[in-house]
């Protein structure tokens, strides 16, 4: 397999699998508890915005970078951004890793409910909600067996390739997005039996008292960079497999609007639900967001009209979107992990078993530990929170690497042009050659239907920066404020656990980075392909090689799978 | 091909292991868990609170110093150090002092730093100003000290007047301690239950039971007397008042002026430890130690009284601080001599010639009033010569830097302006007998026109320590005391607290008899607005009528800001002026997970005043009473918590908290404002969709037929692929 490169058949499958990726729970369960949270329609307003300056930017670098390096994360960041900062490939590849470990979990959950859905689990008389997620959570044979199904249902999807993946994920797209609109209509007829849409209404009223509210910007902020899979790693993984004349922005375009548009009709569906049935509704929509998905929805869910068939067509459908959502997510999620295997010469099937197995078992304990009661005796998994806590703001920092990469191609190739006496070395030199020079060379490379302007430059140079700074600093500011024991590495909800962690892993993977530059890398170049690295700073290193090529002093390795 | 596969499999084992070791990470995680509070409630100290609680180890300080936990004793060096190290990290709150400047003082003294420091080693005391903004305020150039506001009563707490009496030190220690963790951790988990601020000092909710929620008389019963003192679930047990609510300490330091001198006899102190009572002094010294002061009064005849180069001489040197003072100074009962300067005699009893334990001090023979008589006019606030001037030429007192220090310090402290002194209510501790003392001291079968208030406060503190609550004199007739002379020249509410069981308390106790006596400092303080009118409502059970809606009294409006309303008694005088209702809001907190239960953000307390709605508008428990109302704006869009409670003020500038101290009611809020409007909604909608949809639909378009050699339509591929799948 490794013997030849590898690549999605058409344009769709590219477009299907990218927003695959992006589309996942944050869109169907924490989308809808923003827009609540943060005044309805005056969110959309930051959130659109922040489409546009954070998430977008983002995963056209991503997909130039990937698209040029043919490899995965660690492969990418050792040509990108040179030998010594493969680790910061190694680092996105586990972080993404890390949250696929309770990912899987949180993704059975999805498939529990849609099971329920099919056998009238929850829609019969006197159903507790909170009675049927206490008792699932707390079985531990029924969490896994869910988390099994799932992970297993990823392997089978990706083993065989990217045509594999593009396949699965357009037959889950396309049902996704049918089975969301099934339960949006029906949503909006429910909550138009009184006459009013007061889902809709309050999802897009802007109350302009509310504009300016540095809260709401600063979660719409986090919601775009965290639903979009921005700055994951994602569109560098699905980019490798992209045709030789692919385009890369307006793929990343199609990807960002995509997942907000996914992200529309979930608000409206939720939203309109339970403001159709509960009497508090803003008291709901901001309660967590699993509350909201599995105890709020199937009340609501229970109570549409047309007898038994409504309440069965809405419960399964939903559940079945939000199962698919995960499921495509969770094949990313894989998809990256398997990539770098694969880059590092090893056989795809075993590095998908390999990748499957862990994923399985570090999800383990997500999966049964600390199954605690909350002060309202609804049962949560401590252990998966802890985990969630921990790694999801890593996410932040495999952005900024990114960005990192960016700053620094600029610089040097700017300081090589002044070497050479082509550039001017004063600040107007670096405005000239460095700061363009990423979205010169590898983003307008004349394969793109959409041209990148100046534009670019300004939000990753200016924009990113600030914005990273500001959401780091309100998020761990607002920790450091709220959480008593905060330092405390002990301490499941503090800074301190998160920094001890974060520390540890960073200091293992700085220190592995010289043994993995020892490896060869293969790139997976379709024949034909523009994908002339030796401008870049891991350009020279001869370990760097294509499929199909023999890496010096590995011989072993070409051969054998060539055999 | 061989050795091809076999070093192909070792690198492989090698890459994999390099690149799977990560994942072993995740495996480490489960040591976040003892962080983790427990569940249920158990009956075991372990199942119910943290063990740093249970061991007594307080949050201000590393575990391992002893000495800010309470298991050592401060010394003048730690005290000092201490007060100074607080004093910079807090300098908003504490300002550090030693003595005073001095200058010409309230009876026209002339005085410098140096009158204030020891006889023997040369210290003046140090102690701290501590109220919001210390910095602020006016500068009192006698006393030293900034943050000297008019509408902030003051309290002076004093420890160690004895320098045996170590605990005297530990517990203003440990009120300073508490006040500075407090500011910084408004809501504390003192006990680690995963409750907060739900056992304060005393018995707060009136069920006449200590324990206010309970937590150590729901422990097996072997567990309820942590402390040993055969109290089951008493003062200084495990879970009693353990918990009490930083934000009322807070607020408080916003409305009073606090002086606390931990350690009033500096010279005295250094000399029982050092010298006198050779470590451990429990051991050395078990019922005795160093009392008094280090006044030279062995007279050499050779050098000048006092003979600073003499070593000290135990037979006979030292003043009793706690005698000192010059109300009724040098009065016959307990007033044992030396009278007369220079001379050491025994005290009665002590005929081998050991040291005179009370000893008040030199007779002052100056004509202090320059009217050629000598001492006509004695201090006890008559007119005893009847020349129309009181307490003028005095017979002796005052004699002592430390007292000298005292009195300056309550009769410079005058932030109105007024000549009298500023502290309305006085604390001194002192060690040991368990009991809590008020004026008279120096007479016995005598009741001080304020007889029954004093002895309602004392009440109060007598509650909160299981102490016996007393007249001084009926312990014993004391002439000179602090207290005395606080209350009788200066009319402010003075109470001994004596603490413990010991002078030389073991160490192992200091920290739970520092806990039992904790909530002294902060009622004394609480009461110094007004202390007499307190005590009065509090007897004639007026406080007690008044009382805050509850949340399910309180009606929310479809619109507009939500009223609070608060019912006063007839008999109460409040002052609508000075009254207000504090109020703070839960909101969900943007750090929600998105697996975890709901997480919640409070924002800081604000302050609304209260308007009168109408006199008989509401009924007490006595009848009749005044509906006072404020209006918190709370916005329409609001979901989650108001938490909300009132502090009313009297014309007489005493301040009551409601529902109690430190505590607040729960109004749960919901979404009051409209959804929107149909327009505006469908005009944002064309704008997102437009935004979202259009674009994506551009996006694709341009992407399936700005290529020449794939012209496909979005359906046909959709279709393609559909099929293919």
């Amino acid at each position: 397999m490794s013997g030849q490169s590898d690549e999605f058949s058409g344009r769709l499958g590219l477009i299907f699998a990218t927003i695959g990726a992006a589309i996942g729970t944050g869109n169907i369960w924490r989308f809808p508890r923003m827009v609540g949270a943060n005044g309805g329609g005056t969110f959309l307003i930051p959130w659109l915005i922040f489409l546009f300056v954070w998430s977008i930017p983002l995963v056209i670098a991503e997909f130039a970078m990937g698209k040029r390096s043919r490899t995965g994360t660690i492969g990418t960041f050792r040509i990108f951004t040179g030998k010594r900062f493969a680790w910061m490939g190694l680092w996105t590849a586990w972080i993404s890793t890390a949250i696929g470990f309770y990912y899987a979990v949180v993704a059975g959950w999805c498939l529990k409910y849609f099971q329920l859905g099919i056998t009238g689990g929850l829609t019969g008389d006197g159903v507790d909600t909170v009675q049927v997620w206490n008792e699932f959570l707390q079985a531990p044979g029924q969490v896994i067996f869910f988390q099994f199904i799932v992970v297993v249902l990823t392997l089978a999807a990706i083993s065989r390739g990217a045509k594999a993946i593009e396949k699965v994920n357009v037959l889950l797209m396309t049902s996704l997005m049918v089975l969301l609109f099934l339960t949006m209509f029906m949503a909006l007829s429910m909550d138009m039996n009184d006459g009013t849409l007061d889902g809709a209404l309050f999802m897009f009223t802007v109350d302009t008292s509310m504009m300016f509210d540095p809260e709401i910007w600063i979660n719409a902020l986090s919601q775009s960079a965290w639903s979009a899979s921005a700055g994951m790693g994602m569109a560098i993984t699905y980019a490798v497999y992209m045709r030789k004349d692919e385009d890369t922005t307006l793929n990343a375009f199609v990807m960002g609007l995509a997942n907000n548009s996914i992200s529309i009709i979930a608000g409206l569906t939720v939203l309109s639900a339970i403001f159709a049935v509960e009497a508090d509704p803003l008291a709901t929509v901001t309660g967590g967001s699993s509350a909201i998905t599995f105890l709020a929805l199937p009340e609501v869910f229970a109570q549409a009209p047309g007898g038994n068939v409504g309440p069965f067509l809405m419960m399964t459908g939903f559940f079945l979107a939000l199962s698919f959502a995960a499921l495509t997510s969770m094949i990313s999620t894989v998809e990256l992990c398997v990539r770098n295997f694969v880059d590092h010469g090893y056989e795809r099937t075993r590095s998908v078993w390999l990748t499957g197995a862990a994923i399985f078992l570090f999800g383990l304990p997500s999966a049964v530990l600390w199954v605690k009661l909350d002060a309202e005796g609804v049962a949560f998994p401590q252990f998966l929170e802890v985990q969630d806590h921990i790694w999801g703001y890593g996410l932040m920092f495999s952005g900024l690497f990114i960005a990192f990469t960016i700053w620094r191609y600029g610089f040097l190739k700017w300081r090589a042009q002044v070497e050479a006496g082509e550039a001017d070395p004063g600040l107007t030199g670096y405005l000239n050659v460095g700061v363009s020079a990423f979205r010169d060379d590898y983003i307008n490379t004349g394969e793109n239907d959409l041209w990148i302007g100046r534009w670019w430059d300004l939000l990753l140079y200016l924009a990113f920066p600030v914005l990273f700074s500001i959401l780091m600093l309100s998020y761990f500011g607002s920790m450091i404020a709220n959480t008593e024991d905060v330092w405390n590495p002990l301490n499941p909800n503090g800074l301190g656990i998160i920094l001890a962690f974060w520390g540890v892993v960073a200091a293992l993977f700085i220190s592995f980075n010289k043994y993995l530059v020892q490896r060869p890398v293969f790139r997976n170049v379709p024949e034909g392909a523009e994908v002339d690295i030796s401008l870049l700073p891991g350009g020279s290193d001869e370990l760097v090689v294509q499929v199909g090529e023999v890496a010096p002093g590995f011989e072993h390795l070409g051969q054998s799978d060539a055999a | 091909m061989l050795d091809h596969d076999r070093s192909r499999q070792a690198y492989l084992r090698r890459t994999a292991l390099l690149l799977a070791l990560p994942l072993m990470l995740t495996l480490c995680a489960p040591i976040a868990n003892a962080g983790v509070t427990q569940d249920g409630a158990g009956s075991t100290p372990e199942a119910v609170w943290s063990d740093d609680y249970i061991n007594h180890i307080f949050p201000w300080a590393d575990e391992d110093d002893r000495i800010l936990q309470f298991k050592e004793y401060h010394t003048y060096d730690t005290v000092k150090q201490r007060l100074q190290r607080i004093a910079e990290d807090h300098p908003d709150l504490f300002e550090f002092h030693e003595g005073m400047n001095g200058g010409t003082n309230a009876r026209g003294e002339q005085t410098t730093a140096d009158a204030y420091e020891g006889w023997y080693y040369g210290h003046a005391s140090p102690w701290v100003k501590v109220t919001k903004d210390v910095q602020g305020g006016e500068y009192n150039e006698f006393v030293g000290d900034n943050g000297n506001y008019e509408d902030r009563p003051d309290v002076l707490i004093v420890g160690n007047h004895h320098a045996r009496e170590w605990m005297s030190v530990q517990v203003p220690m440990m009120q300073i301690e508490v006040i500075a963790f407090s500011v910084d951790n408004i809501g504390y988990d003192n006990d680690g239950d995963g409750r907060v601020d739900e056992d304060g000092w005393g018995d707060t909710n009136g069920d006449g039971v200590l324990d206010d929620d309970g937590d150590c008389l729901a422990l097996e019963a072997s567990y309820q007397d942590s402390n040993g003192d055969g109290t089951p679930c008493g003062p200084g047990d495990l879970g009693v008042d353990e918990d009490y609510s930083e934000q009322w300490i807070v607020d408080l330091l916003e409305n009073r002026e606090l002086y606390i001198v931990p350690m009033l006899n500096v010279d005295g102190n250094i000399y029982d430890r050092e010298v006198f009572c050779p470590a451990p002094a429990w051991e050395s010294c078990p019922s005795g130690g160093w009392r008094k002061n280090l006044r030279d009064n062995t007279f050499t005849g050779v050098t000048p009284l006092p003979d600073l180069q003499e070593e000290v001489d135990e037979d006979c040197d030292g003043v009793d601080l706690n005698r000192n003072y010059q109300f009724e100074w040098g009065a016959p009962l307990g007033a044992t001599g030396p009278l007369i300067p220079g001379t050491c005699s025994p005290a009665e009893g002590e005929l081998d010639g050991s040291n005179n334990d009370v000893y008040n001090g030199p007779v002052d023979d100056r004509d202090n009033d320059g009217d050629g008589q000598i001492n006509e006019d004695h201090v006890d606030g008559k007119d005893d010569d009847a020349d129309g001037v009181t307490d003028e030429d005095w017979w002796g007192g005052n004699s002592e830097p430390e007292t000298k220090f005292i009195q300056d310090l309550t009769e410079m402290n005058d932030d109105t302006g007024d000549g009298a002194s500023e502290f309305k209510s006085t604390l001194t501790h002192h060690s040991y007998s368990e009991l809590i003392l008020w004026p008279w001291g120096h007479c016995t079968d005598c009741e001080s026109p304020d007889h029954a208030q004093l002895e309602y406060h004392g009440q109060q503190m007598a509650d909160m320590t299981q102490y016996a609550n007393l007249q001084s004199s009926s312990l014993y007739p004391t002439s000179g005391d602090f207290c005395d002379w606080h209350y009788g020249v200066h009319g402010s509410y003075c109470y001994t607290s004596e603490i413990g069981t010991a002078f030389h308390q073991h160490e192992d106790d200091i920290d739970h008899i520092a806990v039992r006596n904790l909530g002294l400092g902060f009622y004394i303080a609480e009461i110094a607005d007004n202390p007499r009118e307190r005590a009065d409502m509090a007897i004639d059970n007026i406080t007690q009528q008044n009382y805050l809606k509850q949340p399910d009294a309180i009606d929310i409006p479809d619109e507009g800001d939500i009223p609070i309303d608060v019912c006063v008694s007839d008999d109460f005088p409040y002052s609508a002026a000075n009254s207000v209702v504090k109020w703070r809001q839960v909101k969900p907190s943007r750090l929600q997970s998105d697996y975890g239960p709901r997480e919640w953000a409070t924002t800081p307390w604000e302050t609304v005043p209260m308007e009168v709605v109408g006199g008989n508008a509401c009924t007490t428990s006595n009848g009749n009473g005044t509906l006072l109302r404020a209006m918190i704006p709370v916005g329409e869009t609001a979901t989650g918590e108001v938490h909300y409670k009132a502090q009313l003020e009297t014309l007489g500038g005493s301040d009551f908290q409601y529902p109690a101290d430190g505590e607040y009611y729960v109004l749960a809020v919901s979404y009051r404002a409209s959804y929107g409007s149909t327009f505006g909604a469908l005009v944002m909608f064309l704008l997102v969709a437009g935004t979202v949809w259009g674009g994506l639909g551009t996006a694709l378009r341009t992407m399936l037929t700005g290529d020449d050699d794939e012209k496909v339509i979005l359906a046909d591929a959709l279709l393609e692929e559909a099929v293919d799948a």
